[in-house]
């Protein structure tokens, strides 16, 4: 009860003249501040854009084609690019007749047209009365036997009468977007100039390399390639440049690593939407990946170098390499599958093996951050291709157990965690040290930061890699950062709205995954280093510091690229 | 397609749990963000000659007490250590570590980061540096405490505590010299001492709401109360008297008799409705607790601490407290010595406030020890203790122990409507409350009351 009288006293008085004298205050704060708000209002609205303009280009999702059922005018819509035709009722149409499989064939569209897939059926899956051994090209007309039922392929010869005749959205006005971005980093350069109240020009260097890329890329993509869709690339070069411009307060050099990895990764990411542009020519090189993967965590394993406790880097010569940040991409490849694989070698054994393998090197080499991240994800994709709640169920005790199996035999392994939950017992050890400057730091820079380059946080160790939300926080405000952490969890939500649509599930699966470790990963930072979950030291994905976090982020955010339909489309309506 | 699409549900926990998190943090960071942000190791804290941001410290008057610039106040540096504090943060009760964050310029919108380095903070107290100066020249070198509050707003005006010493120039031999002892606490609210005969008018509030006849109750002072084997000891022998002339003569016997009469349950109720036996909130400081605990006592034990001895402990912040509830009819503000805490005029980032203070007492009972009070200054000590401020106080000289002299107290409040001052003084080892600590108080009050 006598606390209660405290607490009113406590509560700092904000009178209403607050904010108004606030800018009385000082011309120079207040400019400085004016120029904050500015770029956090266009941040904000960059976003904002991206993602809507991401959701008004989604397919409305109606038929694609029918297929009539004879006897009778019976028209099954398709709706998907992958389709699963069998008496399971779980299929995409559902056919009651005797002799039906449960899972019987798979009808999908490629870029030559449709094909249908008989997927190990009973009975086998006729085409004009021809029994058909592999992936059989159909064309409208075509007659399909499936147990007793006779389907007809048959063209949508009208418009839809639902929906009038809909234009492809063109993804807003990407230029616009794009030239509120660069506005961004306008404004965060010039804050960055006026570090410590004095005025200097060095940060305008990293300003133009960053235009030079973000347009650079807008330039290959649009113009080059005619593609129509550039949110994705918007918002991956948005926080890549946000990440730079915060890391030269801290050290030029590592903004200007920063810079060409990105570079890197946009090539990976261009690389990688070609590679998926043929998604059964992806489903065959999984055993490739596979022994890819494992060979670089052999190789990490034999030659890796121990760096923070963790044995999970490759020098070649001056460049450090993290192989697991790569392996993270091979995992996706060798996790997504097309709906006729999925159904035809639906064995997960194969994948638990590689994933097992994955997560084991990881803890040997005591990185048990992406040890973490690796398992998620592989529960994410196994979920993703079985539907078996029992393979999560035995993968997590699994996994439990070998947790359990590391603290008994390793006690000094749960020593490195033990300050969890109440760091504030331990600022002055390595239990608590840097969450508690972390939060610290957060809680000096306010809503709305000390202004980019004017932070203290960045002097701790890993103030760059792990602890960047706090600076982040520290230098740029609490504003600036949720929004910048709300992208994650905006790529995630846009993954999932569009899952359906994709031309495979392959693109499905792996977009799933991909936003989903992207938005794991930013969780178990974020929340390691505010101390609701153990600090474990996974970095924070765009803004770390890191070349191989960078390259790997960039691979993973083409599967999200890859999943939308539209990216493709583009470049196929040139053809015609 | 469709099932792998309803698969993807698990991607919607994550989500949720991201923004749930998120959430969580960022009330976590509003709810503490003050408390994290004045943590010693935030350097955003100091200035660029490393040392801490405080701003500029004033008192009620506008006497600088202390600035960045000029560290502290020559003339009351000493006097008012305790409420400011040292520059090393050893005393945690100052406003220096209570209002680390505010002091920096901390506030919920901006932080302490941005316009650190351009602004400081100025911070107005509630005391008074001239009365605080006399009280800590009045103390002599000798230890103890004086506090003086006003009842009806609950400023502070002065709250002094010795032994204390130059933050400018910390003596080297404070943790040894045993002049020193007790220089790290605030005497005012973070010791507790034995209080003697002030005790009787805690005594004496429950004998009023407890027995009905109160104003005709008597009974017979010998010198002695033999109670068992023991006794209880009286100053004197005043024959056949009531609580009223025991009051003003501090007669033990009258109140051991009481003590005895009423019982342990009844006085150990009134005892924590006075606020015995718990903490107070002090700004943001948390105050020792005053003990009132006869829950092992024999009954001479009972005895003595009905006239305030055996394991009675009070301080002199809970005494002052009682003083201006008693003057307040049952009630008083409660009190704090900072005003506000400005970043440039007209932006509070903190402002005092006045709040009541959380003890219990029945304004009749309150009204009847006003009273007997008052007699007691007015037909006793005398008038020209504290002229023209129609003054109520009681002294007391408690027994120690250990061939240490007597602690010497005295609490009261002025009825003046122009200075409804509640005050309490004490001096370990100060000998008579009414020579030692009366002459204190007097002089301390003269000032302020000039002011
Ligand atoms: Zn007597």
């Amino acid at each position: 009860m006598i606390e209660l009288y405290s607490i009113g006293k406590e509560a700092a008085c904000l009178n209403s003249s607050f904010i108004l004298s606030f800018f009385m205050r000082g011309r120079f704060t207040a400019l400085m501040l004016l120029v904050h708000l500015l770029a956090v209002a266009l941040l904000i609205h960059v976003i904002v854009r991206c993602f809507v303009s991401l959701r008004r280009g989604r397919r409305i999702q109606e038929a694609v084609i029918y297929l009539s059922k004879e006897p009778g005018d019976e028209k099954i819509p398709v709706l998907y690019w992958e389709n699963s035709i069998g008496r399971e009722k779980t299929c995409d149409i559902l056919l009651s007749e005797p002799g039906v499989s449960r899972d019987h064939a798979v009808l999908k569209r490629r870029e030559g047209g449709w094909i249908i897939a008989d997927t190990n059926s009973r009975a086998g899956t006729f085409v004009n009365e021809q029994k058909i051994e592999t992936q059989t090209p159909i064309r409208p007309g075509d007659r399909i036997r499936i147990g007793e039922a006779q389907l007809v392929l048959t063209a949508r010869d009208e418009p839809s009468q639902t929906a009038p005749q809909r234009k492809v959205y063109r993804g807003g006005r990407t230029i616009f977007t794009l030239l509120e971005t660069t506005a961004v980093f306008f404004l965060l350069t010039l804050e960055a100039c006026f570090q410590n109240q004095s005025f200097r020009l060095s940060p305008f260097l990293p300003f133009l390399l960053l235009s030079t890329l973000v347009w650079g890329v807008y330039l290959y993509s649009i113009v080059l390639l005619k593609r129509i869709n550039f949110e994705i690339e918007t918002v991956g070069l948005l926080l890549t440049g946000i990440g730079v411009l915060l890391l030269f307060g801290v050290d030029p050099q590592t903004a200007y690593v920063q810079l060409a990895a990105a570079a890197l990764g946009i090539l990976l990411f261009c690389a990688i939407l070609w590679i998926l542009e043929k998604p059964d020519f992806v489903s065959k090189l999984r055993i490739g990946f596979e022994v890819l993967g494992v060979a670089l965590f052999a190789a990490t394993f034999v030659f890796g170098t121990v760096v923070n406790g963790a044995k999970n880097w490759i020098f070649l010569g001056s460049l450090s390499i993290q192989p697991s940040e790569l392996v993270k991409i091979i995992f996706i490849f060798a996790g997504a599958s097309t709906l006729d694989r999925l159904q035809t070698h639906g064995n997960l054994i194969e994948f638990i093996a590689f994933a097992a393998v994955c997560t084991g090197f990881l803890f040997l080499m005591h990185d048990f951050g992406s040890a973490v991240i690796f398992f998620f994800t592989f529960l994410l994709i196994a979920f993703m291709r079985s539907g078996s709640v029992r393979t999560v169920v035995l993968a997590v005790a699994a996994a439990a157990l070998g947790v359990f199996l590391i603290l008994q035999f390793k006690p000094y392994v749960a020593q490195r965690f033990a300050g969890w939950g109440h760091v504030w017992e331990y600022p002055y050890d390595s239990l608590g040290y840097q969450q508690t400057r972390t939060l610290t730091y957060i809680a000096s820079g306010g809503l709305f930061g000390s202004g980019l380059g004017n932070g203290y946080l960045k002097n701790i160790f890993a103030g760059d890699s792990d602890l960047v939300f706090g600076v982040l926080c520290e230098e740029l405000g609490l504003v600036f950062a949720l929004a910048v952490c709300s992208v994650f969890d905006l790529l995630a939500l846009y993954t999932l709205s569009d899952v359906t649509r994709s031309r495979s599930t392959i693109y499905s699966i792996s977009s799933c995954a991909a936003a989903g470790l992207l938005l794991f990963q930013a969780m178990v930072n974020i929340f390691g280093v505010t101390d609701l979950l153990p600090l474990t030291g996974v970095t924070l994905p765009f803004i770390s510091a890191g070349g191989s976090s960078m390259v790997c982020v960039w691979g993973l955010i083409a599967f999200i690229k890859a999943s939308d339909e539209r990216t493709y489309g583009a470049r196929r309506r040139r053809d015609l | 397609m469709r099932t792998v699409g309803k698969r993807s549900f698990f991607l919607y926990v994550l989500i949720f749990a991201f923004c749930a998190g998120m959430i969580f943090l960022s009330c976590r960071v509003f709810l503490n963000a003050g408390e994290w942000a004045s943590m010693p190791f935030n350097a955003h804290l100091y200035d660029e000659n490393d040392r801490l941001r405080r701003g500029s410290v004033y008192d009620r008057n506008g006497t600088l007490l202390y600035s960045d610039a000029d560290g502290y106040a020559a003339a009351s540096k000493e006097a008012l250590l305790h409420l400011l504090g040292d520059r090393e943060g050893n005393l945690s009760t100052g406003v220096f570590s209570l209002y680390a964050a505010e002091l920096s310029g901390y506030n919920p919108l901006t932080g302490n980061a941005r316009e650190g380095n351009l602004f400081h903070t100025k911070t107005e107290l509630t005391v008074s540096a001239e009365a605080s100066a006399r009280a800590y020249e009045l103390l002599g070198g000798r230890s103890g405490a004086v506090f003086v509050y006003n009842y009806e707003t609950g400023e502070v005006l002065c709250s002094v505590s010795t032994p204390s010493f130059d933050p400018d120039h910390v003596p080297e031999t404070i943790e040894t010299d045993e002049a020193y002892r007790g220089a790290y606490l605030d005497k005012t609210i973070s010791e507790s001492f034995t209080p003697g005969s002030i005790f009787k008018i805690v005594t004496a509030a429950c004998a009023i709401e407890n027995l009905p006849d109160w104003e005709s109750w008597r009974c017979k002072c010998s010198g002695t109360l033999p109670i068992g084997d023991d006794c209880v000891t009286c100053l004197g022998a005043h024959g056949e008297i009531g609580i009223r002339d025991g009051l003003k003569y501090s007669c033990n016997v009258v109140f051991a008799e009481l003590a005895r009469e009423l019982g342990k349950e009844k006085l150990r109720k009134t005892a924590e409705a006075l606020g015995f036996g718990r903490s107070f909130v002090f700004e943001t400081a948390h105050t020792a607790r005053s003990v009132f605990d006869v829950s092992n006592a024999k009954e001479i034990d009972l005895g003595w601490a009905g006239v305030g001895q055996y394991s009675d402990r009070t301080t002199p912040y809970h005494m002052a407290l009682l003083m201006g509830v008693i003057a307040g009819g049952g009630k008083s503000a409660q009190p704090y010595f900072v005003r506000k805490i400005a970043l440039s005029p007209g932006v509070a980032l903190y402002t005092g406030a006045e709040e009541d203070a959380p003890l219990n007492l029945s304004p009749q009972t309150a009204g009847a020890l006003r009273g007997m009070l008052r007699e007691n200054v007015s037909d006793y000590y005398g008038d020209a203790l504290f002229p023209d401020l129609q003054a109520g106080a009681k002294t007391g000289t408690a027994e120690v122990g250990e061939g240490k002299e007597d602690t010497a107290w005295i609490i009261g409040f002025l009825q003046n409507p122009k200075t409804p001052y509640a005050f309490a003084v004490v001096i370990e080892e100060g000998g008579s409350g009414y020579r030692a600590a009366g002459s204190v108080a007097s002089e301390v009050l003269a000032v302020l009351c000039a002011e």
